[in-house]
């Protein structure tokens, strides 16, 4: 659009010109601006949905805002000092970690094993991947729902299931080792399938010459497995970690979705499945905390950096390995 | 940062793929029946939440919290379902109208302008190339979660608190939109293309019109799909931004079911059947390019 | 060359399909607004009033809605939140009002929540602009001083929460207790004798528990405690925090008392299992300020008509709940919102709003009516509640909530849920409410 513009103006300004001088020259102003207009409406955009909003949240963080104070004073670093000695955002941190591990180890290694099903050669093989990516159609919020009453106390299909091999009713949400159990499920249902797709396209990309190569040196299809397949992955496999890191570092509708009361925030009796984002919102809605809801994200930001920053450091080091 | 990902499956095996489902014979092992059998209940578990959905939906309340469950769908969907959308509480059908809004809006935006600034970035050549494509990876790494605060305040100012508008804006471009489009430019448009382009006259912009766009065309489809799936699930940003129960999202609306009509389980499955069934279809029907979308961009990501 | 095999015609339906809802979505633009859609019509103005309400049934103004429109036909109501939860209520109210922007032309405060409005004077309207102050005698001294602040009239009462005891008869008689209820009300004249009873009940085996929730006995016994000492809750009037309150205290060993003696199902309450609980009888009491009879009709449904019956509150009175009308500063026909909210809490809606919901009058002349007075609930088994809620409900003294008096109120339910569920002790609860509660109340 903005080429165009510059054309016509261009033009009024190169009248006696000879035309083909003129063309060349547009030519390069067109090859050198519009590559830059081409990116800007992006950086535009980010300019005003995440690096003001984050100057800004910087800034709060060292206010304490309220919706509720009339006026708001600058603290200095009174938030940060206070979030250190916060237990609950230290619970929220522990819980957050906890179900991300219990989320996404098993997930992965189910990946890998459907994964390695699903590389065979068999008779409609296609309605199987398309019967394990299915649950990534289903909306966090429904998921949340679904498995809710699977783990309900009274009614729920798992305790029924438990009660026949004689266990007591489960009270699912009562217990932070329980209510992880139970959140990670869904995090789980929901992902594993588009790991293990992840997981196909990396070991169908691996050339069947150093199977075959191993094949006649002896080795076995588990030794082969473990020896090649799993080597080859690394790099896609840390792919879905630090996928899985962002990701369950912002867990937050399915622990909400878990209780229905109105302190679903809370995430428990005892916080005990509170996730760093819920405390987040919890303290900006519920509290009205706005600068100290400012230095949760801060810090919740700088988590995310510093987990991630490793994680590039280790597929850096991986990669030069090979 | 997930620039540096050495996984490119060779060209080879990535043709191999997606050919009716056929897989080359002799490369690939047979699958044996333990092998089957664990694919059998893989695929039961992966179907069976969302079968469980569609009992629950299309019984009766009660049959909810009944033990032995109902493992048979019962007569009661159309009703539910009527139900459902004649509740003024949740306003499901505004949310159903609103999440294709939404998502129909923020996929033609992230497809035209990630091909436009993939396209750049991948075949145009100009000064702080390198610094930006970095930059643009950097922004995929900075949630909404941080700046809720200002960015909701920032809302409030706009006059966009309730209003889709909302939960449009801060979504219309992405670092991965951009980034899936770049990878997808370097190996799908030659270089001799866009030079002949270049001598028959063509601007840049008309290079991205006539030479770019036809071969991305794939790549947008693929994109176009992933980003609409995802925006139509988003529950986090609406949940914070739109508070008026009767201009919601329909992920919202779930909640305000969930919220609102507790007792009445079978109505609120009937709106989750609504709800996940125009995604469904979807994914029925693209579920090739879905898979390989989400292949590729790990892949390649 | 092409390594994703899509083809072209089915890019195009897609993208064909996202355009004409990119095109729908400019359509729709304009009419996204709530409300307050202005027409001139015959020269009067035809305008739209929206009213935020929350709770199970909403507030029982459907009819009053009606005639209300019918004696002013420009005017067209519209109600929003019936079936929403208290909780989500205030946390969207909270937004809304602190953006200046998505409520309601009249929205209703709870009573926990109309004090963190005292701050935000500046977004509502004065009521007393539109001649609220003449009205002052229409509602309990105590009511319309809590729905003041220095002389500005922010809410006008709706209703009060009178105490009471709700009960299951046919569990009742399960377990040998009595199941009449004046007998009921001579088993608990204190809360010790509430847990002495429900301690037999306990004995007798049956599958039921003997209340519902710690969170709702401790909230009942709190706003007692306070109405008959202290006269505040978790911030004291000049609302600064102060959990040394004894009332708190007291009404908490009452309770932990009462889960040590494994009497609570250990709900949360207004959760999901909470009112599938009513559905299937899984408690025996609850207790019960007035307006829990509309919750629990609603959620144990028709099946359970006849079966809960109401008897007195141990203890002495106590008032839980109530609401407010108020006219956010942001709606664009204040004075016919003035209007409204007044014509809702005028004496005759309060006695419709009564008789509809059970929701007891904040109006003396109603409480004083001889139909509220007579009224019996058939749900209830026919129980009088006139007798029952309104003959206390003058009396009553008020007790002052500061502004994050919900939050902190949440941080103790949760503390004693802990307990119930076996997750912390009752110390380590106590210390861990505390400490979250003042992290709430000081920042």
């Amino acid at each position: 659009m903005s080429l165009q513009l510059k054309e016509e103006s261009g033009s009024r300004r190169a009248t006696d010109r000879s035309r083909r001088r003129r063309r060349s020259r547009l030519t390069r102003l067109d090859l050198k601006f519009s590559p830059y207009a081409y990116v800007a409406p992006f950086f535009i955009l980010f300019a005003i949905f995440g690096l003001y909003p984050f100057l800004y949240t910087v800034w709060i963080s060292l206010t304490d805002e309220s919706p509720i104070n009339p006026e708001t004073n600058f603290v200095g670093v009174d938030n940060f000092t206070r979030l250190f000695g916060d237990d609950r955002f230290w619970d929220a941190v522990v819980n957050t970690l906890g179900m991300f591990v219990l989320a996404t180890l098993p997930q992965l290694l189910l990946a890998l094993v459907l994964a390695n099903w699903l590389n065979r050669r068999l008779r409609g093989i296609g309605a199987f991947r398309m019967a394990i990516a299915m649950p990534i159609v289903t909306s966090t919020a429904v998921v949340a729902l679904v498995f809710g009453m699977f783990f309900a106390r009274d009614y729920g299909l798992v305790n029924g299931v438990l009660d026949i091999f004689g266990v007591d009713a489960v009270d699912w949400r009562a217990n932070r080792w329980r209510s992880w159990v139970a959140i990670s499920s869904m995090v789980d249902w929901r992902w594993t399938g588009y790991n293990a797709l992840i997981y196909l396209a990396a070991m169908q990309a691996i050339s069947r010459d150093i199977y075959e190569a191993a094949e006649i040196d002896g080795a076995s299809r588990g030794r082969q497995f473990w020896r090649i397949t799993i080597p080859l992955l690394t790099p896609t496999i840390i792919f879905t970690v630090i996928i899985s890191t962002i990701g369950g570092l912002q867990l937050f509708t399915e622990p909400l979705m878990f209780t229905s009361g109105s302190g679903a925030l809370g995430g428990g009796s005892t916080g005990q499945f509170q996730t760093i984002t819920m405390y987040l919102v919890q303290t900006m809605r519920t509290f009205n905390q706005w600068g100290y809801a400012g230095a949760i994200s801060l810090v919740l930001f700088l988590m995310i950096v510093l987990i991630s920053a490793i994680n590039f450091l280790l597929v850096r080091r991986l990669g030069s390995d090979r | 940062m997930t620039v540096t990902m050495p996984a490119r499956p060779a060209e080879s095996g990535r043709q191999r793929r997606f050919k009716g489902g056929r897989e080359p014979s002799g490369a690939v092992r047979r699958a044996s029946p333990l092998t089957i059998g664990g694919l059998i209940v893989a695929a039961g578990l992966s179907i069976m939440p969302l079968y469980w959905m569609l009992v629950v939906a299309s019984r009766t309340s009660n049959s909810a919290y009944q033990w032995p469950p109902a493992f048979l769908p019962g007569g009661n969907l159309g009703a539910n379902i009527e139900r459902v959308l004649d509740n003024p509480d949740a306003a499901i059908v505004r949310g159903i109208v609103n999440s294709f809004i939404v998502s129909g809006t923020i996929t033609v935006s992230t497809v035209f302008f990630g091909a436009l600034a993939g396209f750049a970035f991948a075949k145009m050549r100009f000064r702080g190339k390198n610094a930006l494509l970095l930059a643009v990876l950097v922004t995929m790494m900075v949630p909404i979660q941080l700046s809720i605060v200002p960015l909701y305040q920032m809302m409030g100012e706009l006059g966009w608190l309730n209003d889709i508008r909302a939960v449009i804006a801060p979504f219309l471009i992405s670092g991965f939109g951009i980034f899936l489009m770049r990878q997808y430019s370097i190996q799908a448009i030659p270089d001799e293309l866009i030079e002949a382009a270049r001598i028959d006259g063509c601007s840049t912009w008309g290079t991205f019109r006539h030479v770019a766009m036809p071969a991305l065309r794939p790549a947008a489809g693929v994109l176009g799909l992933l980003t609409f799936m995802q925006q139509w699930n988003e529950f986090f940003w609406p949940f914070i931004v739109l508070a008026d129960p009767a201009n919601p999202t329909v992920q919202i609306s779930l909640r305000t079911l969930n919220s609102a009509y507790h007792q009445d389980l079978s109505q609120i499955f009937a709106g989750m059947v609504i709800a996940t069934v125009p995604l469904l279809i979807i994914f029925v029907f693209f579920f090739r390019q879905i898979i390989s979308g989400i292949m590729e961009g790990a892949t390649k990501g | 060359m092409s390594v994703i095999p899509i083809r072209t015609r089915q890019t195009a339906a897609v993208l064909g399909a996202a355009a004409l809802l990119l095109a729908a979505c400019s359509g729709d633009d304009d009419d996204t607004d709530t409300s307050d859609t202005t027409e001139s019509n015959d020269g009067t103005e035809e305008i739209t009033l929206t009213v935020d309400v929350f709770g199970e049934q909403g507030f029982g103004y459907d009819a009053l809605y009606e005639q209300y429109m019918q004696e002013n036909p420009h005017v067209t109501i519209e109600e929003r939140g019936s079936g929403l939860g208290v909780g989500d209520y205030n946390d969207r109210l909270t937004q809304w009002i602190t953006a200046g922007e998505g409520a309601g032309d009249v929205v209703a405060l709870e009573e926990g929540i109309i004090t963190q409005f005292y701050a935000q004077l500046d977004k509502f309207v004065d009521l007393n602009e539109y001649g609220a102050a003449d009205l002052e005698g229409n509602y309990l001294p105590w009511k319309w001083e809590q729905g003041t602040y220095e002389g500005f009239a922010l809410g006008l009462g709706t209703d009060v929460g009178s105490l009471a005891m709700c009960y299951r008869r046919d569990l009742f008689d399960e377990a040998g207790l009595p199941t009449e209820r004046d007998e009921v009300s001579a088993l608990w004249p204190t809360w010790d004798d509430y847990t002495a009873a429900g301690e037999d009940f306990a004995a007798a085996g049956t599958d039921a528990s003997f209340l519902d929730a710690a969170s709702n006995v401790y909230n009942s016994i709190l706003m007692q405690e306070a109405g008959n000492n202290s006269g505040y809750t978790y911030y004291n009037t000049s609302n600064e925090l102060d959990l040394d309150n004894p009332d708190i205290r007291t009404a908490w060993d009452l309770t932990v008392g009462m889960i040590e003696a494994d009497l609570s199902a250990g709900f949360e309450s207004f959760s999901d299992e909470w009112n599938a609980g009513f559905a299937s009888a899984t408690f025996a009491t609850i207790a019960c300020p007035a307006w829990m009879t509309g919750v629990i009709s609603g959620a144990a449904g028709d099946d359970a008509a006849g079966e809960w019956d109401i008897a007195d509150a141990p203890g002495d009175g106590g008032n839980w709940g109530g609401s407010f009308l108020a006219v956010p500063a942001e709606s664009e026909h204040p004075e016919e919102a003035a209007e409204l909210a007044k014509y809702l809490t005028s004496p005759e809606a309060h006695i419709e709003a009564f008789e509809q919901l059970g929701n007891l009058p904040s109006s003396p002349q109603a409480l004083e009516d001889e139909g509220v007075l007579a009224a019996t609930n058939e749900y209830f088994n026919d129980a009088p509640i006139g007798e029952i809620f309104a003959a206390g409900a003058a009396d009553l003294s008020p007790v002052h909530l500061g502004p994050q008096n919900n939050a902190i109120r949440t941080e103790y339910e949760n503390a004693l849920r802990a307990i119930d569920q076996g997750e912390r002790t009752p110390d380590e609860a106590w210390e861990e409410a505390r400490n979250n509660a003042s992290g709430i109340g000081g920042g």
